[in-house]
């Protein structure tokens, strides 16, 4: 009931709205002042702006800062103005000094001197009692291209790095770059800063942070060492945007310092052996391919990609296959990871192969990607189904897709053999069409390729690829694509000779005819299907050299290509006339002597192997070729080179000495209690970096409760207590011995980490097991070094 | 490795709004708007094209060499984020996406209007969501309400007034330094503290879509279930926590969740628990998962279409028969068919049959050609139980061969109907006191590439 009446009552409102509004307008329309939002965007310049900047109100001052924005967003330059808006930097109104913060982003590098005017109140503003002042403060003063105050956007930057709201750290950890571009010579100073950032305990500025650790010093990942495990298990906790970038920071860790993960086979059974950390992060990536947020979901599918073994790169499948069904836009950038995975690894998606089938409505992008990711899958299992899909997507309206499905299907006929006169017939079929017409380009490989195949098993069915050469020479007329036209003439004089019986002898019956047409038609034709006639009258002469007729129409053809416009037709003739000068001596018409006596001729039968042998079909890999560009990255989504400095690093054989990971920090128990309460575990102390004391349940009076939550960490330390107090008999009894690691409970994390004090305990016993380990190996490691030293 | 900058552009390509690139020459921004404008005028006539524009620079100043341009379209508007560098589309898209729920939760609808009446609240929002050094600073509205307030009532009521008489005005508006206090203050980011509402109430809006491709003889080749668990909670006080278990949870696969939701504890009894944030959020992704698994990849759709098309010279001849399956009412039943580039025009008739039921006049639904799509839409707003309606026509084109497109896309609506037929058991609230009001609601809408 009462929600229909606030309903009601909203609406009336409204519309009461509505009604003054439109009233108001009415009025001021008289004056000439229109007022609404939308008329301020569409108001020009004018004098007024600057005097009201000057003397007005705080409402004529925001409504001239409005107009200012709104004829910057038309793309003028106001930079005129510069002077009035400096002086309304220390506004007691919010609203406008956040378009002044602004307009002095995008103005400031033009009046350097009047923009160190401001600097000033920013310096104030730093020390405001609000972290939302203090933030933006920050953000706008590091904002400022003036190299001058690189000093002093450093020490705020110091200042704010060790300020009590992670929100103000946040905005200090992502200067840091700036003050970096601003001047480098700080870079030392930077780099402290950003140790001291990754060591934050509070989930919200690590993000940041590593942001600022990648555009500063993204070499030093020795600084990772100690920080490596931490951040590992504050992973889920940090914002989706953070995810990303820790995510990519930690695989570029992983890759340079950890141990290469090694598959031992024997006997039919395969051992993998994972380092410990990079197990550590997979085991806290993985909960992440849940995130609604595409990006992330793909950072976690580099990590396993990147670093899984064989065994656990299935698990990239089913995310990848979720989020390309996100939308239109992460389906087009989906599909060429998925095509870069599948080229690898084809049996991971094959079972899958329905989600690539394309429909009418794909951009033509996603339509070649799909072709190019069902041909990756075809298997003899599914080449049916998938060679229907080719032949029917060869009706499409879009002429590039129509040849990749051409090309697709003789792949088709490559992959799976036993197909391939399924897939000839479908391409004669399409040869009838003219835009299909490529598709004999096809063909003609498909054709080679059986014929290559039946002459080494000598079976019947090399009867069967020169029938389809037959039916194609017959009707060269038709065919008018001109690579078409230079395939059909290729394919009549490689396979034109026959046995007896023959009217010429030696000669299939139909070949001469289409010399005959072709050579009528030479001038009209396009280059490459003149040489190819040149050839072919080359190929025809050689078998026969004594029919009269065929050697007048293969001298006719010999001239006009020798004074084609073409050099590349002139070369080719003049190639084939030297190499056939014994067969037919007085090609030139004049001197033959001169033209024998110079350089080795060659006899008949050694210009036929010249002319025919070694003609074997090559495969037709174009569509297959991998190229090395990384998944995520967007060389390979629009596939060229994007010049940039991505590259992953090569896995290191032994990686570094895992000991060196060992935190004293966080070998007591560690680490953040999380805010989805995922992992568990949340510092209790009240800021940074001092080990956790877990404070015993009623330590923290009720009264101030929700004082404490004005900050975050306190927040999170009496909603421990809070929690622990209201927690009833299952985890009772352990608060009161937390201390003493007798706890084994497994839920890692869990509603608002009411076992946060138990884990800790759980969490040392596990890392001073795995320190003892670690020494171990490093023992290990140090007299397998000495023993390789020795023998050397 | 960052989002270079953002801008919004209207229908006829030209910018409304646009962030800083104050790290880029001022010819960059532009070169990406040309780049996007010069591929919607490549663009064939369905208007689809690549969201992922390449952009090169030609080397000029100091620009990166190459770049490209991440868009997507909402209603008449296009959004674009343009990326240099080897950077993950996805960032820009996800972000994009970010972005315009942001506004949309800002503003309701994303229109040219409506953007160019808050553009001075759009630009504060920028600001706070994309730092000018190109990395999302924060995408949570419930933060960013504290920051930037959205307009309300009150704020278009003041500026409407005259501003000489504003000292009253203002001294009443909605911001000044003093209120910022609460903004940072919230421990978790997707919930504000001290929320209060008059009534309590929690609504969950399941919705599924059925994605399917049907083979020219009628036998489905692909089907998909995806299902989104919308939240809209109006709960007051500080973290009331929530229960969330379904009498049927296992029909759920590979799902996705909002960040409050508790992960260990799905992994584990397959119960949502969380701490809402407040207003609409989506809480949950799913994939349907039969029980049977061979109907993975197989599952029944709710409708057919039998196509009859004759393509002759300079056109052709159709009749198709639509036919639901279902045993409710169908409704916006909405089937589209290209006719190929060279289409110039399309006749038709429709008529009822089969069952007969509400065949009454204007039931059959209406047929349109779009001219500049090339695109035959017919459209019935309702179909009663398993009935059938017929199109018969004819189409003209300027092509010798026309080359129509080999399907028909359809798009229906099924209120109260789940594919999956998930159901919510149980909504429990703890660690709060107070009562509060329940409501799912279901729907499913369909869309169905049929060939013939």
């Amino acid at each position: 009931m009462d929600s229909v009446n606030l309903a009601a009552l909203t609406e009336n409102a409204a519309r009461l709205g509505m009604r003054i509004q439109e009233t108001l307008h009415e009025h001021t329309r008289d004056l000439s002042i229109a007022r609404g939002g939308a008329s301020l965007f569409d108001m020009p310049d004018d004098k007024n702006i600057g005097r009201q900047l000057e003397f007005g109100s705080d409402r004529e001052r925001l409504e001239a800062m409005k107009r200012l924005i709104a004829l910057t967003s038309k793309g003028r330059n106001m930079s005129n103005y510069f002077p009035q808006v400096v002086k309304n930097v220390a506004s007691q109104d919010l609203e406008i000094r956040k378009l002044v913060y602004i307009y002095l982003l995008r103005y400031a590098e033009h009046e350097p001197d009047l923009a160190l005017l401001s600097i000033n109140a920013f310096q104030k503003d730093l020390t405001d009692p609000s972290p939302l002042i203090r933030a933006m403060a920050l953000r706008v003063l590091s904002g400022i291209k003036v190299p001058m105050i690189a000093h002093i956007v450093v020490l705020a930057i110091k200042k704010c790095a060790a300020d009590l709201s992670p929100h103000v750290r946040k905005a200090a950890a992502l200067a840091i770059p700036k003050a970096h571009r601003l001047d480098s010579s700080q870079q030392p100073t930077l780099i402290t800063i950003i140790q001291s950032l990754l060591q934050d305990h509070s989930a919200l500025s690590i993000g940041s942070a590593v942001v600022a650790f990648e555009s500063v010093c993204p070499t030093r990942l020795d600084l990772l060492h100690q920080q490596y495990r931490r951040l590992c298990r504050m992973l889920v906790d940090v914002d989706e945007w953070g995810q990303v970038n820790l995510l990519n920071l930690l695989l570029r860790y992983a890759r340079t310092m950890l141990p290469k993960p090694t598959i031992t086979r024997d006997a039919g059974s395969e051992a993998e052996e994972l380092d410990k950390d990079l197990q550590l992060l997979q085991s806290s990536a993985e909960p992440l391919f849940q995130s609604r947020n595409p990006a992330v979901v793909l950072a976690v599918v580099r990590v396993f990609y990147y670093t899984g073994s064989p065994s656990s790169l299935c698990k990239v499948v089913n995310p990848l296959l979720r989020i390309q069904l996100n939308s239109n836009e992460t389906e087009r950038v989906v599909l060429p990871y998925i095509s870069a995975v599948a080229f690898e690894y084809p049996h991971l998606f094959s079972p899958h192969y329905a989600r690539f089938l394309i429909c009418t409505n794909d951009p033509r992008q996603v339509k070649r990607d799909k072709i190019k990711i069902l041909l990756k899958l075809c298997t003899s299992e599914n080449h049916q189904a998938l060679l229907r899909e080719f032949i029917d997507y060869a009706d499409d309206p879009d002429d590039l897709v129509v040849g990749d499905a051409i090309h697709a299907v003789g792949q088709c006929a490559q992959r799976v053999p036993t197909c391939a006169r399924q897939c000839i017939s479908a391409l004669l079929a399409m040869i009838k069409n003219t835009i299909t017409s490529n598709a004999i380009v096809v063909l003609k490989l498909l054709v080679q390729n059986q014929l290559h195949e039946s002459s080494l098993d000598r079976g019947l069915r090399s009867q069967d690829p020169l029938k389809i050469i037959t039916q194609l020479a017959h009707r060269i007329d038709d065919i008018k694509h001109p690579r078409a036209r230079a395939c059909v003439i290729w394919l009549t004089g490689q396979y034109c000779p026959s046995g007896a019986g023959t009217v010429i002898d030696g000669i299939a019956d139909w070949a001469p005819d289409v010399l005959r047409k072709a050579a009528k038609s030479f001038i009209a034709e396009k280059s490459v299907v003149k040489m190819q006639i040149v050839t072919l009258a080359a190929k025809l002469f050689v078998l026969c050299p004594t029919d009269h007729t065929l050697e007048l129409l293969c001298r006719y053809v010999f001239s006009l290509g020798k004074y084609d416009l073409s050099y590349e037709v002139r070369d080719r003739t003049r190639m084939l006339t030297s190499l056939l000068s014994s067969v037919l001596p007085s090609i030139d018409g004049a001197q033959p002597e001169t033209s024998i006596g110079e350089g080795v001729v060659l006899r008949r039968e050694q210009v036929k192997k010249v002319l025919f042998e070694g003609k074997a079909g090559t495969a037709d890999n174009t569509a297959l070729s991998g190229h090395d560009y990384l998944i995520g990255t967007l060389s390979l989504v629009i596939g060229k080179d994007m010049h940039s400095d991505t590259f992953l690093p090569e896995w290191l054989e032994a990686g570094i000495d895992p000991a060196l990971r060992d935190n004293k920090d966080t070998s007591t128990p560690p680490a953040p209690r999380s805010i989805s309460s995922l992992s568990a575990s949340r510092p209790a102390g009240t800021t940074g970096t001092t080990p956790v004391v877990l404070t015993p349940s009623d330590s923290t009076p009720t009264h101030n409760a929700r004082e404490a939550w004005r900050d975050l960490d306190r927040f999170y330390a009496s909603d421990n207590e809070q929690s622990e107090s209201e927690s009833t008999d299952e985890h009772g009894h352990e608060s009161g011995k937390e201390n003493e690691d007798s706890n084994s409970d497994e839920d890692d994390g869990d509603d608002d980490g009411e076992e946060s004090g138990s884990k800790g305990g759980d969490e040392a016993e596990e890392w001073n097991s795995s320190q003892e380990a670690d020494s171990l190996i490093h023992e290990h490691h140090q007299e397998v070094y000495n023993t390789g030293a020795r023998t050397v | 490795m960052a989002i270079d900058g953002l801008i919004i552009l209207d229908a006829n390509g030209r910018p409304i709004i646009q962030s800083g690139y104050t790290s880029f020459p001022p010819a960059y921004p532009l070169l990406h708007i040309d780049a996007l404008n010069n591929e919607l005028a490549k663009a064939p006539s369905s208007g689809i094209i690549d969201p992922v524009v390449y952009v090169s620079s030609g080397g000029g100043g100091d620009m990166p060499d190459c770049s490209a341009c991440c868009h997507i379209q909402v209603r008449e508007i296009r959004m674009l984020a343009s990326i240099s560098g080897d950077m993950d589309p996805l960032v820009a898209f996800a972000f994009l996406q970010a972005f315009h729920d942001i506004l949309q939760d800002y503003f309701g609808t994303v229109s040219t209007v409506t953007l160019k009446g808050n553009f001075d609240t759009v630009y504060q929002l920028i600001e706070e969501i994309l730092d000018s050094s190109g990395h999302p600073l924060t995408t949570s509205s419930s933060i960013l309400r504290d920051i930037v307030l959205p307009p309300s009532l009150l704020s278009t009521l003041l500026a409407s007034l005259p501003a000489s008489s504003s000292s009253v005005g203002r001294s009443a508006g909605p911001i000044s330094l003093n209120s910022t206090g609460g903004a940072f203050a919230s421990p978790i980011p997707w919930r504000k503290i001290g929320l209060r509402h008059k009534s309590n109430e929690i609504l969950f809006d399941v919705t599924e879509e059925m994605r399917a491709i049907v083979g020219r003889n009628g036998a489905t080749l692909a089907s998909n279930v995806i299902g989104t668990i919308e939240c809209n909670s109006r709960l007051s006080a500080g973290m009331p926590d929530l229960l969330v278990s379904f009498s049927n949870p296992n029909v759920m696969a590979e799902c996705a969740f909002h960040p409050c939701v508790r992960l260990q504890r799905w992994k584990r009894e397959r119960i949502l628990s969380f701490i809402p944030p407040d207003g609409k959020f989506v809480l949950e992704e799913y994939q349907y998962a039969p029980p049977q698994k061979a109907v993975v990849n197989n599952l029944p759709i709710p409708v057919s279409l039998k196509p009859n098309i004759t393509i002759g010279e300079l056109g052709g001849n159709f009749m198709v028969t639509f036919t639901s399956r279902m045993t409710k009412s169908m409704e916006n039943v909405k089937i589209e068919w290209y006719l190929g580039e060279d289409a110039t025009g399309a006749q038709c008739t429709l008529s009822g049959a089969g069952s007969g039921v509400g065949s009454t006049g204007g039931a059959e639904g209406s047929w349109t050609f779009d001219s500049r799509k090339k695109t035959l839409r017919w459209e019935i707003p309702t179909m009663h139980s398993l009935g059938s309606r017929i199109l018969r026509g004819s189409w003209t084109s300027k092509a010798q061969v026309p080359r129509p497109a080999h399907a028909f896309q359809i798009r229906f609506e099924l209120p109260s109907h789940s594919f999956s037929s998930v159901r919510i058991d149980q909504v429990r609230l703890s660690s709060e006191l107070y009562k509060m009001y329940k409501g799912v609601r279901v729907q499913s809408c369909g869309s169905i590439e049929w060939r013939w």
